[in-house]
């Protein structure tokens, strides 16, 4: 491959090509575009949404919960906005959740920072499911350890949780009346807590603000406190020469039937018109949905079924961490409205496989504070956790108020991610007719949460409900499956030793075609019981870093 | 912001917000801060997508005692009452008045010391979890 042999990066023409073409600019597509450009290569990123602006973010505005539930909402097809592409969920139990901008789904996430833990990778060698990762733990470990430098973590080293490891850059974020409620609970159990690791710096760092408690995070972070990509990584990469197109929607990835390579990527911009830029090597980074969409989508004479999908494993494997609460309410205040609004505090107490439970693997608790009065009242207020038979007077007249008093500002609620086993039944197609704005094929999921999830949410929730009770709650509530929850879309182009069952090698590159990556969470062969961005960037980064240092070897368009 | 809401309408769904929002336990009711008025208008400026259901429902029941009004439409037409008290809750929320009632400042900034030793520590809670030792499941490199 012909990259610029150190400095920064050469800055492209327009059409020219350049040696390195990325389609998604989240946290995967950020993290190569700042290496990369940082490496001398030439970098091209093509984005569907564009830069976020932080006064468009309503959080510093009263009406921020009402429209939260609408502009703001993850849900792509709830919030409809034009940058956004349909999903036909028709056949799915849980809905993915994204958005699309210089930043992707992290505008809106918690910013939970929560790292696979070394069995995540090992989980046929210990439990005789699924399939162990093509690296380790130990593997990966220097790679999270630079990316959390770059992200600007916050965190209390020493979790008995985890290994030993370097310490977090930025001190932890106070857990608040909440999160020491839920922690009493734990400490009375004798059960594992920790307080939260986020991605939300306690002091000034890489450009991010330090976090002011606010609480909007889910809305995006109007004070700039929460790590997003266009804060801490793309001022870097720019500065580099990397250079990114946004409003750019991909719409195939051209393959050369005669060389076996990649060429670049057609995209259409705002306006309808139809580019191509072309490149040496390709890396998508779209997420487990986007990403074997735009394989699917990529069809040739070598390829007559999605590019790089001889193995047909293309699309299959989806997993999306279903996810159950508990809720509990305490007659102390908790300052519910209180940020950070992502993981107070943490626990991996029935994180690794005990078979007497009824399943196998585990799940990750994060106590959550309740949110705004609108929040009491709706997601974990009555109507989501009353059932479908309420009357009006449940919800409504006098027993609102007594609903507001009770809940709001007194609630602490136990999120649980529990790892999602892949199955190829659990896939992502593309639909015969549901097109985006721009008429590409949108994706269809079919998709079942499986009895192994099923009964795993259950044996949490029910401890949750005890953890709560033992913090001395005066009514708990439960919510089982919640449909809005995905989160985390992976899985779906698998890492493997075997082309036959997998479409990528363990550096992300496609086993099928040399010159393709795919650096994302699609690559995972299994999930963890943890919300992803930590491994998903770190991983990233290790597979840069080899295309980096493997870059005279690298066969090219 | 004209959103051409007729006084029919609104004086509709004042009559149901009521009912949702009614003036008790020390709270005022939902018209008597005004989520029929101005605020009706700001929170569908606001939200133009909830439009379509709430004049639907509230054209249904046009004329119809409140209470029985909302009972029908929990049972007919439940999306349209979902609308109806989410955009009655909405305005009552964002109300100074009702704010300072339950005691909800709104999202404010609240900066913490970073160099302040937290409650945790130095109760010694945590380390109790510290002095457990490890739970992780070491695996080998392969």
């Amino acid at each position: 491959m012909v990259a610029s042999a150190g400095g920064k990066g050469k800055r492209s023409r327009r059409d020219e090509e350049v040696d390195v073409v990325i389609v998604g600019a989240g946290p995967s597509g950020s993290v190569a575009a700042k290496h990369l450009s940082a490496a001398g290569f030439s970098v091209v990123t093509l984005e569907q949404g564009h830069w976020p602006d932080p006064d468009e973010f309503p959080g510093k505005r009263p009406e921020f919960e009402l429209v939260s539930q609408k502009q703001w909402h993850p849900n792509p097809n709830y919030r409809d906005r034009e940058r956004d592409y349909p999903i036909n969920t028709d056949e799915s139990h849980i809905n993915p959740l994204m958005f699309a901008a210089v930043g992707g789904s992290t505008t809106l996430y918690a910013g939970h920072w929560t790292p696979f833990l070394p069995s995540d990778f090992r989980v046929k060698t210990l439990d005789g499911v699924a399939d162990d990762w093509p690296f380790t733990y130990e593997d990966l470990l220097p790679y999270l350890e630079e990316v959390e430098r770059e992200v600007g973590v916050s965190g209390l080293p020493g979790n008995p949780a985890y290994p030993p490891q370097k310490a977090f850059p930025t001190p932890p974020l106070p857990i608040g009346k909440c999160g020491m409620k839920a922690a009493e609970g734990m400490d009375k159990l004798g059960w594992h807590w920790w307080p939260g690791t986020n991605a939300i710096p306690s002091v000034p760092w890489n450009g991010l603000n330090p976090c002011v408690r606010r609480g909007t995070c889910m809305t995006g972070c109007p004070e700039g406190a929460k790590s997003t990509a266009n804060i801490t990584y793309w001022p870097h990469a720019l500065k580099s020469g990397a250079k990114i197109v946004t409003g750019a929607r991909a719409r195939e990835i051209e393959y050369d039937d005669t060389r076996g390579v990649v060429t670049g990527v057609v995209y259409v911009d705002e306006h309808g018109r139809e580019h191509r830029q072309r490149g040496k090597v390709v890396i998508v980074c779209g997420n487990g949905i986007g990403t074997p969409r735009l394989l699917l989508l990529s069809k040739s004479k070598t390829f007559p079924n999605g590019l790089a999908n001889s193995s047909g494993i293309v699309g299959k494997r989806l997993m999306m961490h279903p996810f159950s609460a508990a809720l509990g309410i305490y007659e102390d205040p908790l300052d519910g409205w209180r940020g950070p609004f992502g993981q107070l505090i943490e626990s991996f107490e029935f994180y690794e496989t005990d078979e007497k439970r009824g399943f196998v693997r585990g799940a990750k608790w994060g106590a959550m504070p309740g949110g705004g009065p609108l929040g009491v009242t709706s997601f974990v207020g009555s109507k989501i956790f009353s059932g479908g038979d309420a009357k009006v007077e449940d919800s409504w007249g006098k027993n609102l108020h007594d609903l507001v008093e009770r809940r709001f500002n007194h609630c602490m609620v136990w999120g649980i991610i529990g790892e999602d086993l892949p199955e190829e039944s659990n896939r992502v197609e593309l639909d015969s007719e549901l097109t985006d704005t721009s008429g590409i094929p949108a994706p269809k999921l079919i998709y079942k949460v499986s009895e192994n999830s099923h009964n795993m949410l259950k044996f949490h929730v029910d401890r949750c409900v005890e953890a709560c009770e033992a913090a001395g709650s005066i009514e708990t509530h439960v919510v089982h499956q919640v449909p809005d929850t995905g989160w985390h879309l992976l899985g779906t182009c698998r890492m493997g030793d075997d082309p036959k069952t997998s479409a990528l090698n363990q550096w992300g590159q496609a086993h099928e075609v040399p010159n393709l990556y795919i650096l994302d969470a699609s690559a995972f062969p299994t999930c963890g019981g943890v919300n992803p961005t930590a491994t998903i960037m770190s991983v990233a980064l290790r597979q840069t870093k080899h295309l980096i240092a493997a870059r005279r070897n690298q066969k090219a368009a | 912001m004209s959103t051409g809401v007729t006084d029919e309408i609104r004086g509709t769904f004042a009559a149901i917000a009521d009912v949702l929002i009614p003036e008790a336990e020390g709270m005022p009711s939902a018209t008597q801060v005004g989520v029929h008025e101005d605020l009706l208008d700001r929170i569908l400026g606001l939200r133009p997508d909830l439009r379509e259901d709430f004049i639907r429902g509230i054209k249904s029941v046009v004329g119809e005692k409140p209470h029985a009004a909302a009972e029908r439409l929990n049972k007919e037409d439940p999306a349209a009452l979902g609308t109806i008290g989410l955009i009655a809750s909405a305005g009552y929320y964002i109300t100074p008045q009702v704010r300072e009632l339950i005691g909800y400042p709104g999202q404010e900034n609240r900066p913490a010391d970073p160099d302040e030793d937290p409650e945790y520590v130095t109760n010694g809670m945590l380390q109790v979890v510290i002095d457990r030792g490890p739970i992780y499941v070491p695996t080998a490199k392969r």
